[in-house]
């Protein structure tokens, strides 16, 4: 399904080699994983794979076409969703999604069939209509793969798929990962959540520096399942006995810290009186802009909730002061 | 709204509006200095352009028609309007729509500090802009009239006390105003029209205003008024209000037609006119700020909705779909290309007419072939300059560009046909507008019939190759600097080099074709007249399309491979 071979990229102006002599190859019908440190040459071997990145040497196939020789075939066979959502914001969502489904000559009725089909799945039927600049950053990912997936591509290739969606959207790009293989067709992703990739890969790449350090199977090799956190990082070099037990503790227990005994007690007391008293629901609206939380880390909400935090900041804000 | 305001924290948040407009104060290099310099001596360069062009006027109106008070009422109306709505664009811009008001609601400052920061900086930018344009019509007045020098300190107080009421207008229109644009925002066709239309006209406008003023200037014994205009002057200066007032006080008592009373009745009409919008400015923003901007960050981005069909399109067809429609639905593309694209035969008509009011009386009827070559070309590089940045303007979709199965020459020709054909469209017009009118008894048979196929082909060579070398600068060097709406942020080099290319050839062509058909030359056994040098050009132009076209897609598949976005 995809062949890489002796792949070489370094940047232009750039004495790093991106990524170093790495090979590897899909198999049809398999979920695989890309792993590795921010800077360790994932996404360049995504980009260098899909097109985006021209390179130095080796070579890229997609289900038996070259991508430099035959660039148009391999690209007809892929999909592709990338790590920032970026998509032409002023169309809308069907206007995108037919855009693509246009250029991967997709017939109209097995188009509509699908897009009917992925909007239900994604729940995206009341904005697909609309122009993608007022979608959320979870719709704009689930716009992204709705586009990728119009031609049903033989390979699925994403960037970094779940940062920033929801669990629900999660458990439905899971699901919807599962069911494209079980079709014989191939997912390759990278990702930095270990447990998922332990979870839903067939096998698994661990790049570091931009070399393919390890790659082995995940599927029916239990073994390999339970060390994968730890071969990561001691391939990454981030390998520390203390960090790494606190992870696999991250992994299986609570990691909240105790409270101090006195804040555990007026906790538990507040706990107790119900309803919210008047003070507590005063300093909620601090909560915005104390631990601000980044476009990314951001989940979803309802713009009546957002609004409604606004309008408490709002509040706040031309509230009368003691001198008035 | 209420709170507490403290002046330090005004002061501050003003610092920071104004650092993050202008910058720091850190020093920077010599090519930015110079790059600065070059601006301000480009805008002084234009403002004493201006400042000629109120001479003029004044002279006009004042020493040739006696129409002294009319001048100024009808300055004073076309300042306080003219900075009524540049105002009401700052203030919508900086009050409501701009992008820091979310943040700002996360510092620890009252709305009413954030309001107050704000107004300051909009006042500021609205009393510079009444004095830069309002003082100077005034100073005109004084020096053709040969005004005393303490009038000036009058005009001066004048212009400071007529610049509240733009400001308290803006003020109270504002938010009506922005909830006018949002409604007719998504309604592209319709502001497209509406922009095309004020475009012509304001061109119009500008250039018979500048048409008469030349001749003005030509012969300035003739009266470009005639006496009934005169008297509709004078009918319309005597029942325009407020702005009369405005204008009495700068014509003061010096022509005795008003009492020291009569002044003072003036300044308190002014003055209570000012302070009832001023009030009613203070109440409505108070009132509608805080609600506005909170509304405004939630609906931010409310766009439009439009339902279309699942259908099946060739390749060709998406992509130049896609691409009008990315022009389209932005309101600086549309007006940058499209507009202009359509505007552009009638503003060559308009100044073909200028120049031939003006050239052909005093040079000769000759130099009409070379100008309209040149005015059609000149139009026609601005419009197809926009081609500079069609690459740069995918922005963060660019990785689209290279994931799609459609190969990059095929992608690029379809944008190369897109820009190619409105440009053809418009040269035709341009040459269609200009012939039937040169070629009739009407225009003077200035131009025949072979000289607009020949401009036309001609400027039909320039546009293709032009609009090959605008996307082949644009592939060899694009600067993916777009904003959050994923429009570019400025115009980058490509456009620059574009204009200049396309005016450099306009310019060349132009003055080849006047001089050689105003002064025929005879080479050898060649007689140089205009027919044997649109034969040369058009071969001059060949080599040009033909160059740029093989510039663009010999190797191009190679050249995109490279672009790394």
């Amino acid at each position: 399904m995809l062949k890489v071979k002796n792949l070489k990229k370094i940047y232009p102006k750039s004495d790093r080699v991106a990524v170093d002599d790495i090979s590897f190859e899909l198999r049809p019908g398999e979920i695989f994983g890309f792993l590795g440190q921010n800077g360790a040459g994932k996404s360049t071997t995504i980009k260098c794979l899909t097109g985006i990145l021209p390179f130095d040497s080796g070579t890229i196939e997609v289900c038996g076409y070259d991508i430099v020789k035959e660039p148009i075939k391999a690209k007809m066979n892929m999909g592709y969703v990338p790590d920032n959502h970026s998509v032409y914001e002023k169309l809308t969502g069907r206007e995108y999604v037919n855009y693509v489904a246009d250029l991967y000559k997709v017939p109209a009725d097995l188009r509509r069939e699908r897009l009917q089909k992925y909007c239900k799945l994604f729940r995206l039927e009341f904005a697909i209509d609309k122009q993608i600049k007022s979608y959320s950053h979870g719709m704009k990912q689930k716009i992204c793969i709705i586009a990728a997936l119009i031609h049903e591509p033989k390979l699925w290739v994403l960037d970094e798929p779940m940062m920033g969606l929801d669990p629900q959207s999660t458990a439905e790009i899971i699901a919807h990962m599962r069911e494209h293989c079980a079709k014989g067709n191939t997912v390759f992703f990278s990702s930095h959540n270990l447990d998922l990739v332990k979870k839903l890969c067939h096998r698994v790449a661990i790049v570091n520096e931009g070399h393919l350090i390890d790659l082995f199977d995940l599927a029916g090799n239990e073994e390999n399942k339970a060390n994968l956190e730890e071969r990561f990082f001691r391939i990454t070099g981030t390998y520390d006995a203390r960090l790494f037990e606190d992870y696999v503790a991250q992994e299986s227990a609570d990691m909240r810290p105790d409270l101090p005994v006195e804040e555990a007690r007026s906790e538990e007391s507040a706990e107790n009186s119900a309803p919210e008293s008047e003070e507590t629901a005063e300093e909620k609206p601090f909560e915005l802009e104390e631990a601000p939380e980044s476009a990314e880390e951001k989940p979803e909400q309802p713009k009546s909730a957002r609004k409604s935090r606004l309008s408490e900041r709002a509040e706040e804000i031309g509230k009368p002061t003691e001198k008035e | 709204m209420k709170g507490e305001i403290s002046f330090q924290s005004v002061k501050t948040l003003f610092k920071l509006d104004l650092r993050s407009r202008f910058g720091t104060t850190r020093r920077r290099g010599i090519k930015y200095r110079l790059l600065q310099a070059a601006n301000i001596l480009f805008f002084l360069g234009v403002y004493a352009i201006l400042l000629a062009a109120m001479y003029f006027l004044a002279k006009i109106f004042v020493e040739k028609s006696g129409l002294r008070l009319e001048f100024l009422v009808i300055v004073s109306m076309a300042t306080i309007v003219i900075a009524t709505a540049v105002s009401t664009s700052t203030v919508i811009k900086n009050l409501y729509q701009n992008g820091d008001n979310e943040l700002l609601l996360r510092f620890p400052v009252s709305g009413k500090e954030i309001l107050l920061s704000k107004s300051i900086y909009c006042f500021l930018h609205n009393l510079i802009v009444c004095v830069l344009m309002m003082f100077p019509l005034y100073v005109m007045f004084g020096v053709v009239t040969h005004a005393p020098y303490y009038d000036y300190f009058a005009y001066f107080a004048v212009t400071l006390v007529a610049s509240l009421l733009p400001f308290a207008i803006a003020n109270i229109i504002a938010v009506p105003v922005m909830k006018l644009m949002n409604a007719v925002k998504n309604q592209f066709v319709l502001v497209l029209i509406f922009t095309i239309i004020l475009l012509c006209a304001a061109f119009a406008a500008y250039l018979l205003s500048l048409e008469r003023v030349l001749v003005y200037m030509r012969d300035s014994n003739q009266n470009i008024f005639s006496g009934g205009m005169i008297e509709r002057y004078r009918a319309f200066a005597s029942g325009a209000y407020p702005f009369r007032w405005y204008a009495e006080l700068i014509n003061g008592r010096r022509y005795g037609e008003l009492t020291s009373g009569g002044l003072a009745l003036r300044f308190l009409y002014i003055a209570l006119m000012t302070a009832a919008f001023s009030v009613a400015a203070y109440f409505i923003t108070e009132k509608q700020y805080y609600r506005t901007i909170l509304y405004g960050i939630e609906t931010q981005k409310a766009t439009v909705s439009r339902k279309s069909k699942d259908v099946m399109r060739p390749q060709w067809v998406a992509l130049l779909n896609r691409e009008f429609y990315l022009i389209l639905r932005s309101f600086n593309y549309s007006f940058q290309y499209l507009a202009m694209a359509c505007a552009a035969p009638v503003m060559v008509f308009f100044c073909n007419r200028l120049a031939a009011a003006l050239g052909t009386a005093s040079i000769g009827q000759q130099i009409m072939p070379g100008l309209t070559l040149m005015v059609i070309i000149i139009f026609i590089t601005i419009t197809v300059s926009f081609a500079s940045t069609c690459i740069s303007r995918e922005g963060m979709c660019f990785y689209h560009t290279k994931v799609i199965p459609v190969s990059y020459t095929k992608q690029v020709a379809v944008k190369f046909a897109m820009y190619a054909v409105v440009a053809t469209i418009s040269v035709a017009l341009c040459c269609v507008v200009s012939g039937a009118y040169y070629t009739s008894e009407a225009g003077g048979h200035l131009l025949t019939a072979v000289d607009m196929v020949a401009i036309f082909f001609i400027a039909e060579m320039i546009v293709v190759g032009l609009t090959s070398l605008c996307i082949l600068v644009d592939v060899k060097s694009p600067t993916f600097n777009v904003s959050g709406d994923g429009e570019l942020v400025s115009a980058n080099k490509n456009v620059a080099i574009a204009l200049i290319v396309g005016i450099f050839i306009a310019v060349v062509y132009g003055i080849v074709a006047m001089v050689f058909n105003f002064i025929p030359i005879v080479i050898g056994n060649t007689l140089f007249s205009i027919n044997t040098i649109y034969i040369i050009l058009s071969l001059v132009s060949l080599a040009f399309m033909g160059g740029c076209l093989a510039g663009l897609f010999v190797k191009l598949e190679k050249h995109y491979a490279h672009i790394v976005p």
